[in-house]
């Protein structure tokens, strides 16, 4: 319920729009995860976000000064996206933090969606780990560092958005299927 | 590039070093073997000294890590960034175009490798054009590879520990 409160009112919904109201919630959400686990832990999950709002607002800037589509409020649109996107994030992980796995198995849904849901969860924890090891990695490639600053800032971007989709497809497919068959193999079982 | 002989603190791992030895990285064709038991720091003295210390020295290096497995999703990215197609390859393949674009480095760090390939001397094949050092980090039981046997002058480098409080392991390193 409060997953698609927020949703719906900050993601889709009529304060989409508001920039200082996204501030406002993108600080409190950041808050709200620094209480729950720590400062140390916010700025690294700040971290984390940072190569994808740094994508968003690149691809931005260029719909901007390209004038795409002919409108004129890519930059303003852009601002947004880059607080309602680690704000919706930032919350799911910490809402998803307050919920065990057993919490969702008690949840009257079906199998299906518990098993996605556990999923999800299991995803948000490892995709946050596996980022720090991507990025070491990332910095001992020094073919990546040939060419300006700013060059080598967005190839390695873009390296650390496709190695990290290319381990959570991997990973989220490979842990649902297990799943789904240990429940299907559980299900027989006890028939 | 020289690693001086000295004390290395890394108390954030739990590791203090006493390197008894100078290692000099970059003395003609070569090929330097870490070895030690688990827990002994041998991955922390590769990634936090041995490492920076290459960067410092703007000497460029191909470093394999022992987590192969999640560095392969990194490969993967990082050729395709670069316009390779890599749809398909499995993970030698992958290895072999990722050298070859790395003709550049002057050495090549291979942590525990023999883990997933106990031949590597397919490694050797593809980069001894253009490596000069080659730093292979194995567990104590395993054995050198015979393609570094034959070809390279090996040095032998043992991790000891020391003691241990609990917190700190003290470990040296000598130049067997």
């Amino acid at each position: 319920m409060l997953i698609l409160s927020f949703f719906c009112l900050f993601v889709f919904g009529p304060f989409y729009d508001h920039i200082t109201m996204q501030l406002i919630v993108f600080i409190g959400i950041l808050g709200w995860n620094a209480l729950r686990f720590s400062l140390r832990e916010t700025v690294s999950l700040l971290k984390f976000c940072l190569p994808f709002v740094f994508t968003l607002f690149i691809f931005g800037l260029i719909f901007h000064f390209t004038r795409l589509f002919g409108r004129q409020d890519w930059l303003q649109d852009t601002f947004i996206k880059c607080m309602v996107f680690p704000s919706s994030l930032i919350f799911l992980k910490v809402l998803l933090s307050y919920i065990t796995y057993l919490d969702i198995l008690s949840l009257p849904i079906s199998m299906k969606k518990r098993i996605d849901l556990i999923t999800l969860k299991s995803a948000f924890s490892k995709g946050e780990r596996i980022l720090r090891r991507f990025s070491w990695y990332l910095n001992t490639y020094s073919v990546l560092k040939s060419g300006s600053n700013i060059k080598y800032t967005l190839k390695k971007y873009a390296c650390l958005i496709i190695a990290l989709y290319l381990y959570l497809y991997e990973e989220i497919d490979h842990s649902n299927r297990l799943l789904r068959n240990r429940y299907q193999h559980f299900q027989e079982t006890n028939k | 590039m020289e690693i001086k002989r000295g004390t290395y603190r890394l108390e954030a791992r739990g590791l203090v070093f006493d390197l008894v030895d100078d290692l000099n990285l970059n003395n003609g064709p070569n090929c330097f073997y870490f070895r030690g038991g688990n827990g002994f720091g041998k991955t922390s003295f590769l990634e936090k000294i041995i490492i920076p210390a290459l960067k410092t020295d703007t000497v460029q290096y191909v470093y394999i890590g022992q987590d192969i497995r999640t560095q392969l999703y990194t490969l993967k990215a990082l050729l395709s960034v670069q316009g390779i197609k890599v749809s398909g390859s499995d993970e030698v393949e992958l290895l072999r175009l990722w050298i070859n674009h790395s003709r550049s480095a002057r050495v090549f760090i291979l942590d525990e490798f023999d883990k997933y390939f106990a031949d590597y001397g397919f490694i050797f094949d593809w980069s001894a054009a253009f490596i000069r050092t080659y730093i292979i980090v194995s567990h104590l039981a395993y054995h050198q590879s015979e393609a570094v046997a034959q070809k390279y002058p090996v040095c032998n480098v043992r991790f000891d520990l020391i003691d241990f409080d609990g917190h700190i392991r003290n470990v040296r390193i000598t130049k067997e």
